[in-house]
């Protein structure tokens, strides 16, 4: 049962209801339970923000690291046992900003990392902070007339790598969002699920959104399935690109 | 069997001879030599594993995760790349992973003096962090003593569970000495934690309780944790309260130095009584006390602008002479003129 790879006794969770990152973690002990991924085979890293707090609500040992430092930690996890398989769950800030350096030599070493990257486009936890993936013109507590500048590329960072494995997909599609976490856990290397996700008290609100709900939809609206083989996947698609 | 040995190599043989199997770091003089010799380390020994890291941060942060996974851990840096890693420290403290940070000294601030020696770090290895936080330090003064205090470091990162520091400067790091450290006798305290990949045990940088359940908002709980971990510290350093004294029945004078300084020093033996910390935090106080009792004037030489000599006046609670040694030029002149300067008579 996927729900004994859960800490049930530690809920409710912080996070705010209508929030995308409870049902990452939902999908991911789904897929662990499905591959027999458990506390004496498993480790779960994670970095500061909503998302961090994800590692602490898995029933195994588990890493909450400082603010940006998940890869260099879970590298070296990997690295001193290279038999457990270590995940990384964080958001955008902290693996596109703050640890971003550590991203982009991450995608050079190509170590067997599987990450997933809750992508909310915001610092939902300090209030709604504009980020490293906040779309230009996004309007936040930090860019009040709107971001200036266009988000970090994150596909285009993954594919600086000779091998990488790079998935774009959102929490409203989550049989989807299950076949990424998936393939991604099964790739023989460092292996990237930008899961497109909703802030709704910190970020959607302020966009004109009423619920949680509204923003699935706006995500259903807005993201198709790629073709199959797709060598790239457009600003609208969903889908995996990768090279062994 | 005897043979040259350089200090900073003396350290990596210790951090061997201590079980260490990870080194994570980033090059910087004047401690790149450890890295290099990791390296080197590492591509004869698969069971040892090393990663180049892109920067001190990340260095810091790996050498804690490898300690969580199950290795003995270390890094060696200096200078800013000292100031990089205190956030690492902070985090391991709190976290309670022991872990061993190297910090070979050279003149700053920023930039500084790349390849100048300084004892400049003192007060950053005790307050670089934030938060409370008990540090054991130790600063030895010869090549035979990088390797003896490397393996203590490990032993009393073990036994506190939490990162210990060794510090070295430019000159102890690169100074070569003959040595035969086989003849070395050290006991190895083992590992003390199971692995990651055996529990369900939550590691953060948050407040916890006994159990590792986050507990933000609880003064009660925090109060508590601290005051364990301080006792936890201050149970360990006690087992390492290591000093050189060498008492002067015709001096009213105690110099206190430790480090490089000492070494320099050392001629003044004959005129003045000496006191060398090599557990330079928690700092020694009963010892402090008991040796500078007889003495009227107690004096502190290192080589910064009195970051150790503020605190033996709080320890001792009077008055200490500070003679600075700064720019990293540090000689038994610049201590004679400075002391004649602050005792008022020639120091020959």
């Amino acid at each position: 049962m996927f729900k004994e790879l859960l800490k049930l006794e530690r809920f409710p969770t912080i996070w705010c209801p209508g929030c995308g990152i409870g049902q990452i973690m939902i999908q991911l002990a789904m897929v662990m339970d499905e591959l027999g991924l458990d506390h004496t085979n498993c480790t779960v890293i994670s970095g500061i923000g909503c998302t961090g707090r994800l590692a602490g609500y898995m029933n195994m040992d588990s890493v909450y690291t400082l603010h940006g430092r998940t890869l260099p930690v879970a590298e070296a996890v990997k690295l001193v046992n290279p038999s457990l398989k270590v995940i990384v769950v964080s958001g955008d800030g902290d693996l596109a900003s703050i640890g971003g350096n550590h991203l982009l030599h991450a995608v050079r070493r190509n170590p067997d990392l599987t990450v997933l990257c809750n992508n909310n486009q915001v610092y939902g936890l300090t209030g709604g902070h504009a980020g490293p993936t906040t779309p230009r013109d996004t309007r936040t507590v930090s860019s009040p007339a709107g971001s200036p500048y266009d988000p970090v590329n994150l596909q285009n960072l993954m594919k600086a790598g000779a091998k990488y494995f790079y998935a774009k997909t959102t929490v409203y599609h989550q049989v989807h969002l299950r076949h990424c976490i998936k393939e991604a856990i099964a790739w023989p290397g460092f292996a990237f699920v930008d899961i497109t996700s909703q802030c709704i008290e910190n970020h959607g609100r302020r966009l004109g959104f009423n619920s949680a709900y509204e923003m699935l939809l706006h995500f259903r609206k807005t993201y198709k399935r790629a073709p199959d083989g797709a060598e790239i996947l457009g600003p609208d698609e969903i889908g995996i690109v990768r090279k062994g | 069997m005897k043979r040259l040995v350089e200090g900073n190599e003396a350290v990596f043989l210790g951090a061997l001879k201590a079980g260490a199997t990870f080194f994570a770091g980033y090059p910087i003089t004047p401690s790149s030599e450890i890295l290099a010799l990791a390296a080197e380390h590492a591509a004869r020994d698969h069971g040892f594993k090393f990663i180049q890291s892109e920067d001190e941060i990340a260095a810091a942060n790996a050498i804690i995760g490898a300690s969580l996974a199950g290795a003995k851990s270390f890094t060696a840096t200096s200078g800013p790349g000292f100031s990089l890693v205190q956030e690492a420290i902070g985090y391991a403290h709190q976290a309670e992973v022991p872990t061993v940070f190297v910090n070979v000294q050279r003149v700053g601030p920023a930039t500084g003096m790349p390849t100048m020696p300084a004892q400049q770090d003192i007060l950053q290895t005790k307050y670089g962090s934030s938060g409370d936080y008990y540090p054991l330090v130790f600063y030895p003064n010869s090549v035979e003593e990088c390797y003896r205090y490397a393996i203590t470091a490990f032993n009393a990162a073990e036994e506190s569970m939490s990162p210990v520091i060794l510090l070295s400067d430019a000159f102890i790091g690169h100074l070569n000495e003959v040595v035969d450290l086989d003849a070395i006798e050290v006991k190895v305290v083992p590992r003390s934690r199971p692995p990651l990949g055996t529990g369900k045990r939550s590691f953060s940088g948050l407040a916890h309780d006994e159990e590792g359940n986050p507990r933000t908002a609880d003064a009660e709980v925090y109060r508590k944790w601290l005051s364990k971990v301080k006792a936890r510290h201050e149970e360990v350093a006690a087992r390492y309260s290591d000093f050189k004294f060498k008492g002067n029945t015709s001096s009213d004078t105690l110099i206190i130095s430790y480090g490089i300084v000492s070494r320099v020093i050392a001629p003044l033996d004959s005129e003045f009584a000496l006191f060398r910390p090599i557990r330079i935090f928690p700092m020694l106080g009963p010892e402090l006390q008991h040796y500078a009792q007889g003495y009227k004037k107690i004096v502190v030489i290192e080589a910064n602008d009195g970051q150790y000599g503020c605190l033996v006046e709080r320890e001792l609670k009077r008055e200490v002479i500070q003679v600075p040694l700064l720019g990293g030029r540090i000689s038994l002149g610049l201590a004679k003129k400075g002391l004649s300067e602050k005792l008022g008579r020639e120091v020959h």
